[in-house]
């Protein structure tokens, strides 16, 4: 194996040594879940640190508590132990500086492209002149110029999450969490959006956490990769993608490329077989 | 369906409609029916003519339509911000589900009495009888129609900032404003049996009073020319409201 592909195995507080506080700091965050069928451990002691302007993907197996992880990042959760920290303060509640994108879209049926995309300046009461304006520029952005009175049943998935991208982005958050939000694409507008994903990535210099649907994806959108292990969730290894950009074609045949897939899926499958396992119990 | 075929259904219903009245004739006519019992269709026509002659119809038919709308529309008018507010909120839910329940099985017909000692044979005692008959069960339409909502809408809206009466207001309103008019369109219909036992009961004037009235004087054409009008008018509002729905839900056309 490429010994270049250095798999540091995740010890708590294992941080970045850089000084500057990191964007998102994960601290020894346990989620145990309770029903009425008994308590899920969903995450245990994980520790992560993502630093400001990172593109840091998370893949591992169905089920490893990767959602759940972005959930307690958003503030739309509480960790039963440990603590998440934005910018060196606890997250205290769902703050709009984690910008969320959800793999089933969540755009308000009810509001054209241009109201949902105003939907987060609307809230912080910016005058309609001035939000109209920002909003028409990140639906350009998107390039959904055109469908700005559409309503969003009238629009391709595709279509659909570039508009929940757009919202997103419209409102300035600092973070961007994608919860595997090409997954119920078809293959040809995955690509196309990840690639716009990329290039938005590189215009704007967003802190991204992103739940790879795959590893190819993950390859070709990161500049870190995180493997989960199976449930309970913790780090199981930590992968900085040195890929070149773009990501064309030639990267991905290079055998950079195919080594670190390589060290991916032997973690990945590794961890999927554990949690088949588990099921099987 | 083709509109070629639409077209012939339309001409089934009418010719059977047709039908139906002509039978009707013809069994009064024969002297098979006694007209005290159940006047021809011709006589209610006849008496339909006098009395839009002398305005009384119209005036009988606007005083129950009046009556309806207004009772309706304030009771709707509190219940839909209630009940998104206590859709939204289970302490509250749990405060007030007592009295919703105790309210929701009384019919409006037994709130009759008291009204008409608080109120006396007044107009606000009318509205306060629509208001009484439709105003639990829709609060409770409503309540349900808030629990539809998806989730994951109203967890965007928070992550994009929106406080709890946005949510409200941006979310729950206009996410369950489908099911809360189709409860409303039953609710309606509802109003008119309260405004009609109402108005049988005590009033001087409206359908319920001219079907009551006709059967004081034996004017049985009177009775049924009241029915009739219910239902015109039942009818009439029911495609006007229908219209006005397409209005304020522009995101479920096609």
């Amino acid at each position: 194996m490429d010994p270049s592909v250095a798999a540091s195995a995740a010890a708590p507080e294992n941080g970045v040594e850089k000084g500057a506080v990191p964007k998102i700091s994960v601290r020894g965050v346990t989620k145990i879940f309770s029903s009425k069928r008994g308590e899920v451990t969903a995450l245990k002691e994980l520790s992560l640190d993502i630093q400001d302007g990172e593109f840091m993907v998370i893949v591992g197996a169905s089920g490893c508590g990767k959602s759940t992880l972005l959930n307690l990042v958003a503030g739309f959760d509480h960790p039963t132990a440990g603590e998440v920290l934005l910018d060196g303060r606890p997250v205290a509640g769902i703050t709009p500086e984690c910008g969320m994108i959800f793999q089933q879209y969540a755009l308000f049926p009810w509001k054209t492209v241009q109201e949902n995309v105003e939907f987060g300046l609307k809230m912080k009461r910016m005058p309609k002149q001035e939000r109209q304006e920002r909003a028409a520029r990140f639906i350009d952005l998107v390039g959904l110029n055109g469908f700005e009175k559409t309503y969003p049943h009238h629009l391709s998935g595709g279509m659909k999450q570039r508009v929940s991208i757009a919202r997103s982005l419209a409102n300035n958050p600092q973070v961007m969490l994608l919860d595997e939000p090409f997954a119920a694409l078809d293959a040809m507008t995955r690509q196309v959006l990840q690639e716009q994903l990329v290039r938005i990535y590189e215009k704007h210099r967003k802190t991204i956490i992103f739940i790879a649907h795959s590893i190819d994806e993950a390859l070709l959108l990161s500049s870190r990769i995180v493997v989960m292990t199976a449930r309970p969730g913790r780090i199981a290894q930590e992968i900085v993608n040195d890929l070149p950009h773009p990501r064309n074609a030639e990267v991905q045949l290079s055998s950079r490329y195919m080594a670190l897939k390589r060290t991916i899926w032997d973690s990945v499958q590794a961890e999927v077989m554990k949690s088949m396992e588990v099921e099987a119990d | 369906m083709t509109s070629k075929s639409n077209s012939s259904m339309v001409f089934i219903s009418v010719g059977s409609l047709v039908i139906f009245l002509a039978f009707w004739e013809l069994l009064c006519r024969m002297g098979f029916i006694e007209p005290l019992f159940m006047p021809a269709p011709t006589q209610i026509l006849a008496r339909a003519g006098k009395m839009l002659g002398d305005g009384s119809l119209l005036q009988h038919t606007l005083a129950s339509t009046r009556r309806v709308m207004v009772g309706f529309m304030v009771s709707s008018l509190v219940a839909i911000p209630f009940g998104i507010f206590l859709g939204s909120s289970r302490f509250f839910m749990a405060v007030f589900d007592p009295f919703i329940s105790l309210l929701r099985p009384l019919p409006s017909m037994s709130w009759i009495p008291l009204s008409l000692l608080w109120l006396g044979i007044t107009e606000t005692q009318k509205y306060s009888i629509v208001f009484m008959g439709s105003f639990a069960p829709s609060l409770l339409y409503i309540i349900e129609a808030t629990k539809g909502i998806d989730p994951l809408l109203i967890r965007a809206a928070r992550n994009l900032g929106a406080s709890n009466l946005d949510v409200m207001r941006e979310v729950i309103l206009p996410g369950s404003l489908p099911q809360i008019i189709a409860g409303l369109k039953v609710m309606l219909g509802i109003a008119w049996t309260c405004i009609i036992s109402a108005e049988l009961v005590a009033a001087r004037e409206g359908l319920g009073f001219m079907i009551m009235n006709g059967k004081e004087y034996f004017q049985t054409d009177t009775v049924l020319l009241g029915m009739v009008m219910i239902s015109i008018t039942v009818m009439v509002i029911d495609v006007l409201f229908r219209k006005f729905e397409r209005r304020l839900l522009p995101w479920t056309r096609q």
